[in-house]
């Protein structure tokens, strides 16, 4: 009796015609969208020959909110809460770039002690951004400790942030006119304190992670990005420094007080590793960023006088007819914020212009001929949270 | 805006790019940006121009925009150069009348950072580029319908076999609601006629 | 110290290059290691220890209907639209109660809802509020089975009757 499992005479063998085939074509892997190395839901489609990626396609939108959509039907006070959700990991910096359109346009005075803390808190998120960066960078090349040891860091800054304005990461803390709360002494003091530390720490991780040879070797001279690619892709922040450009617009175009603030532009170079423009060099000024940014912090402490923290604003916010584009320096790059107001109380457009949304658009450029493990250590240096790249 | 003359810039693009029509929108409000606008079939050469330039180069697209104004849509082409001494920005604007199949020149072989910004203003405002080497949607799925930063978008019913918007999952109790869905209805009346 | 020297490939910059490799992982290590008894842990065991919340923390939102003066503030100022508010005028002759801070309550409330599910902890409603009556409260610990039952009436009895466990002291 014939088996129903009894298919016959079997096919002559294809597998060496496949394996021909492997030779010559290119083989479709899908990085993401639950990949740990893109840092949340990017995809990236890679066509790999060997191990060697031909082409690299960013799928985006699978965290697309469409918040522009959103602004449009939102009061201006109530656009704030939509804009931390932006980049999640750097709040405050977002917060600070939409409120400064707004304020442009409406010509508010904020006063000066809200100026400065809006710089202490921008450059504190910027050092807990960038701790974020280090942490899972590391553990995108295969380090897990030192995202624990950033992870302490950043829960210090967290703290402080939940004590002045109440939550931890989605803060709706600078508004328009001034900032919500004020900060105590004793907070000042523990900044302080905390910029002791963090000096310290950041001796110690260059210890641990950045001059560690094997860090160095997986690092240097990958995902190299020439100047001339980062002005015709329109990159911005840590990757047009590390590619050697000394361009920041809180020194070249100043915001806020920052034209008062003394402090350095950190760029990459080929002195210490790699070349300008790899992925040491930009992973070196993101950590070279944290000292000065602590050197703004201590200044700002230095300079802070007491005041009002919020300026004369009226119930309901009406801005005149007319349009501004206004960018500020955000851990990840610039972002410009483009405000179309109709003389009403939402905005009739609001485009963000985000830093990562055009880091990604590199990655076709990019990507080509480097290995699959290089492919996930430039993804990571360039550090892109998805949030911002959808939307 | 800064380290530009709107007046000079205007008048070099009219003088090197013939039928540009470059003309300069001034507010009377000195909080509010300036820009330019030029013909939308001249973007190209007036892009390029910018680009190429020894007077006023811009160096960096920054960002690519759309809005819509419900009698016609703009493009907005947010520029910048990236320079120590001299930084600038610009707001260059086209208008689009046309609004069932708007289209206009790509400019991604003189900036590639136009590919994903051109996609995103196709996406959302469904303003076609011509000679975009890549023409999909970016950030909806692909089978989408409509573009929904228009102001007289409304969503579709089914996507999929999915119900969008079901009606057991939306507060129609929300008074603030129910108003923004008059307006979207005005809207839609006013597209209409 | 440069690092690029291995590009040349003579014997002397192999061993070198041997020599920091083995050195920096051996200095890691080290930070590492000391981990081990010079510092503390940070991290906390949560059911049986809680951390103490700042003043200023926003987690379950709490309205103390006895305060609310139905201005709908609140619903107007919410960015996520998820307070619903629903009054009616009191009938004739009916005593018109005031405030705690003296202000008189001319509406009687038939409704207030807040759906947290839907609530984004902007915390942009509480500063509206005239009578101070809507606030962040410190209760974080409110998992439900389905999302329905996130939408909290302040009104129910069983709501009012958590009130000394919700209102922040």
């Amino acid at each position: 009796m014939q088996s129903k499992w009894d298919i016959g005479e079997p096919e002559k063998p294809t597998i060496n015609s496949e394996t021909e085939q492997l030779k010559s074509d290119l083989l479709t892997l899908n990085m993401g969208p639950q990949h740990p190395a893109t840092h949340g839901v990017l995809r990236l489609e890679i066509w790999t020959d060997s191990e060697i990626v031909a082409h690299a396609i960013p799928h985006l939108g699978y965290l697309h909110r469409c918040m522009e959509k959103h602004a449009e039907n939102l009061d201006y006070r109530g656009v704030i809460p939509f804009v931390d959700r932006l980049d999640y990991l750097a709040a405050m910096n977002m917060e600070w770039t939409y409120v400064a359109a707004v304020e442009k346009m409406l010509g508010t005075e904020v006063p000066r002690r809200a100026e400065l803390i809006r710089i202490l808190v921008a450059e504190l998120n910027r050092i807990a951004s960038h701790m974020m960066a280090f942490g899972t960078y590391a553990i995108d090349l295969g380090a897990f400790t030192p995202f624990l040891y950033a992870f302490d860091e950043r829960e210090k800054i967290l703290r402080l942030f939940e004590e002045v304005s109440g939550a931890r990461l989605l803060y709706n803390y600078i508004w328009i006119g001034g900032v919500w709360n004020d900060w105590t002494d004793e907070q000042l003091e523990r900044v302080a304190n905390f910029c002791d530390v963090m000096e310290e720490e950041i001796k110690k991780y260059n210890e641990l992670v950045s001059m560690n040879k094997i860090f160095i070797e997986r690092t240097a001279n990958v995902g190299v990005v020439s100047i001339e690619d980062c002005f015709a892709y329109g990159a911005t922040g840590p990757i047009l420094r590390g590619s050697g450009m000394k361009w920041d617009l809180r020194k070249n175009m100043p915001y806020g007080l920052y034209s008062e603030f003394d402090f350095d532009i950190p760029v990459g170079s080929s002195e210490v590793a790699g070349q300008a423009g790899d992925c040491w060099n930009r992973y070196m000024v993101r950590m070279n960023e944290v000292n000065e940014s602590v050197k703004i912090i201590r200044q700002v402490i230095q300079k802070m006088e007491p005041g009002p923290v919020m300026g004369k604003v009226s119930k309901i916010i009406k801005l005149p007819k007319g349009e501004v584009y206004v960018r500020h320096e955000c851990p990840r790059g610039e972002l410009g914020v483009h405000l179309i107001s109709d003389g009403g109380k939402t905005p009739y457009r609001l485009k963000v212009k985000s830093p990562c949304f055009t880091h990604v658009s590199m990655l076709p450029h990019i990507a080509p001929g480097q290995m699959i493990a290089d492919l996930v250590a430039t993804v990571g240096s360039i550090d892109i949270v998805l949030g911002e790249v959808d939307r | 805006m800064l380290n530009v003359d709107f007046n000079k810039l205007a008048e070099l693009i009219n003088q090197n790019v013939s039928g540009a029509n470059a003309t300069v929108n001034t507010t009377e409000d000195a909080k509010t940006d300036s820009s330019i606008s030029v013909e939308a079939s001249k973007i190209f050469s007036v892009v390029e121009f910018l680009k190429t330039n020894k007077e006023m180069p811009f160096n960096a697209l920054q960002a690519v925009s759309g809005v819509d104004y419900v009698e016609w849509m703009e493009v907005c082409y947010i520029m910048a150069h990236f320079d120590l001494t001299t930084p600038r920005e610009l707001i260059l604007k086209v208008k689009v009348t046309d609004r069932v199949s708007p289209a206009v020149d790509s400019v991604v072989s003189l900036y590639p950072a136009a590919n994903f910004q051109e996609r995103e203003c196709y996406d959302m405002f469904g303003i076609k580029f011509n000679n975009h080497p890549d023409p999909r949607r970016i950030l909806c799925p692909d089978d989408w319908e409509g573009f929904p930063l228009r102001k007289d978008y409304v969503a579709q019913k089914v996507y999929n076999g999915m119900e969008v918007f079901p009606d057991h999952k939306m507060n129609y109790d929300d008074r603030e609601f129910i108003v923004r869905q008059d307006m979207i209805k005005k809207a839609q009346t006013q597209a209409a006629n | 110290m440069s690092t690029n020297h291995h590009q040349t490939g003579s014997v002397k910059d192999y061993f070198a290059d041997l020599f920091s490799g083995i050195s920096t992982t051996v200095i890691g290590m080290w930070i590492t290691f000391k981990y081990v008894w010079a510092v503390k842990p940070v991290s906390i065991e949560y059911p049986e220890v809680r951390e103490v919340l700042p003043e200023r923390a926003r987690m379950r939102l709490f309205n103390d209907v006895q305060n609310c003066i139905s201005c709908t503030q609140c619903a107007m100022a919410c960015p996520v639209d998820c307070i619903y508010i629903a009054s009616e005028k009191r009938p004739e002759g009916e005593e018109i109660k005031k405030t705690s801070n003296g202000q008189p309550i001319r509406l009687k409330l038939t409704q207030f809802t807040i759906d947290t599910a839907l609530c984004c902890y902007c915390g942009l409603c509480t500063v509206v509020c005239p009578t101070e009556c809507l606030t962040h409260s410190h209760d974080y610990e409110f998992s439900q089975y389905t999302i329905d039952t996130m939408k909290y009436d302040y009104l129910a009895p069983d709501v009012i009757a958590w009130r000394d466990r919700i209102v922040k002291s």
